[in-house]
């Protein structure tokens, strides 16, 4: 396996910890969804992120060990570096959950079913060109009260915007990840695949 | 599958699913902790972990009595993989208490990253005669209404984990926190004064 050497660059401390404990938290949820449904696709994804997780890691030590000057110092920043090494064993535990799918190991079917009862479910799904949902903000759809569903993180030209906020805009070619109950979600689905052409009020 | 066995296959799934809001719990709850500097809900994350421990072991000897058929072993490995996973977090979220425990002052940087409107955290008791009783935390809009986030509720010893469709009780001690104004409106709204109800 060939591992990416990582250089310095000065990214503040405050941006690399914020991205791991976000990231790290999307990767929880895409984990279990993917080992729960046996996606393949979301496991992979996990993955993927789980090496980004690791570069901002080594660049959050580096930027640390740095700003740490004197005694004072090191002792206000092991927290820092105790946090962020803690966001990244929660990384790593998504990375084992997505293992399960990625080694065909699987969970029982009837875990999946049980599971799926008493369970919000999360769907992946991309933006179509002629779907009604692009160009609006999330504020405008106001999917929460409306469907039961929430967008928990949208990935736009190879990158992720995890918690999108109120004014964000849907983009053709987006990849919605949305959580919530299973009618929502399909109906979700049919928006984003352009098939339906209107929110229900 | 027999009946038998399809209890016995709802109860381990009852298990991680308590495992697994557990520990999801407990990361909110860290996180938090360290924002505020909250001594109390770092040592709330602290006694979760030793509880996702007993969790942990009654889940594993549930899945180890099982009885399973040689054919049907890896979809319980899996399983089995599940909770230590989960195990796994918890002790992740335990590390980001532990900052505040060892009273370590957390320094601005993380609460810059962690990037939450939480001012300060309360504890608010549900009384018999709140409008919140009976309700679904969805139905409820406790966010709209008071401002403040229920991160917790603590019920009979238990902390669970909110969702849309947990139904609030009576007794119940909601953990929340939010906008310092919130907290006077979210007290008011859990415990009305009597004649005011």
């Amino acid at each position: 396996m060939a591992f990416e050497k990582i250089e310095y660059k000065p990214i503040p401390v405050r941006e690399l910890l914020r991205e791991m404990k976000n990231l790290s938290e999307l990767m929880i949820d895409l984990a279990y969804s993917a080992a729960l449904f046996n996606d393949r696709e979301l496991a992979e994804d996990v993955l993927e992120l789980e090496k980004r997780i690791d570069t901002l890691a080594y660049q959050l030590e580096m930027m640390t060990m740095i700003a740490a000057r004197d005694a004072e110092d090191a002792e206000a920043l092991v927290g820092v570096s105790k946090v962020a090494s803690a966001a990244d064993k929660i990384s790593d535990a998504a990375a084992d959950i997505a293992a399960i799918v990625i080694r065909n190991i699987g969970v029982h079917p009837i875990v999946s079913e049980i599971f799926e009862r008493v369970e919000e479910h999360l769907v992946k799904v991309k933006v179509h060109e002629k779907s009604i949902l692009v160009g609006k903000t999330l504020n405008e759809l106001d999917l929460a009260p409306r469907m039961g569903i929430d967008i928990i993180a949208i990935y736009r030209k190879n990158d992720w915007i995890i918690n999108p906020k109120a004014e964000e805009k849907i983009q053709f070619g987006d990849v919605l990840i949305a959580r919530g109950t299973s009618e929502g979600l399909k109906e979700l689905m049919a928006l984003c695949e352009g098939k339906l052409d209107k929110l229900e009020d | 599958m027999s009946k038998r066995s399809q209890r016995k296959f709802e109860e381990i799934v009852r298990r991680f699913v308590e495992l697994k809001d557990t520990s999801e719990l407990m990361i909110d709850l860290a996180y938090s902790a360290l924002l505020l500097n909250s001594r109390e809900l770092a040592e709330e994350v602290a006694r979760l972990e030793e509880r996702v421990d007993e969790l942990h072991t009654e889940f594993e000897l549930l899945v180890l009595s099982s009885g399973f058929k040689k054919e049907e072993a890896k979809g319980f490995l899996g399983l089995v993989r599940l909770g230590v996973a989960a195990e796994k977090i918890a002790d992740a979220a335990a590390q980001i208490a532990e900052v505040v425990l060892r009273g370590v002052e957390p320094h601005q940087v993380l609460k810059l990253a962690i990037e939450e409107a939480e001012e300060t955290i309360t504890y608010v008791h549900v009384a018999e005669n709140s409008p919140l009783v009976n309700k679904t935390l969805k139905e409820a809009r406790i966010p709209e209404e008071t401002g403040m986030w229920v991160l917790a509720i603590k019920r009979d010893e238990k902390c669970i984990r909110p969702k849309p469709d947990t139904t609030i009780q009576a007794g119940d001690i909601l953990i929340a926190s939010g906008y310092a104004e919130g907290e006077e409106d979210l007290k008011r709204l859990a415990a009305p004064p009597q004649g005011f109800a």
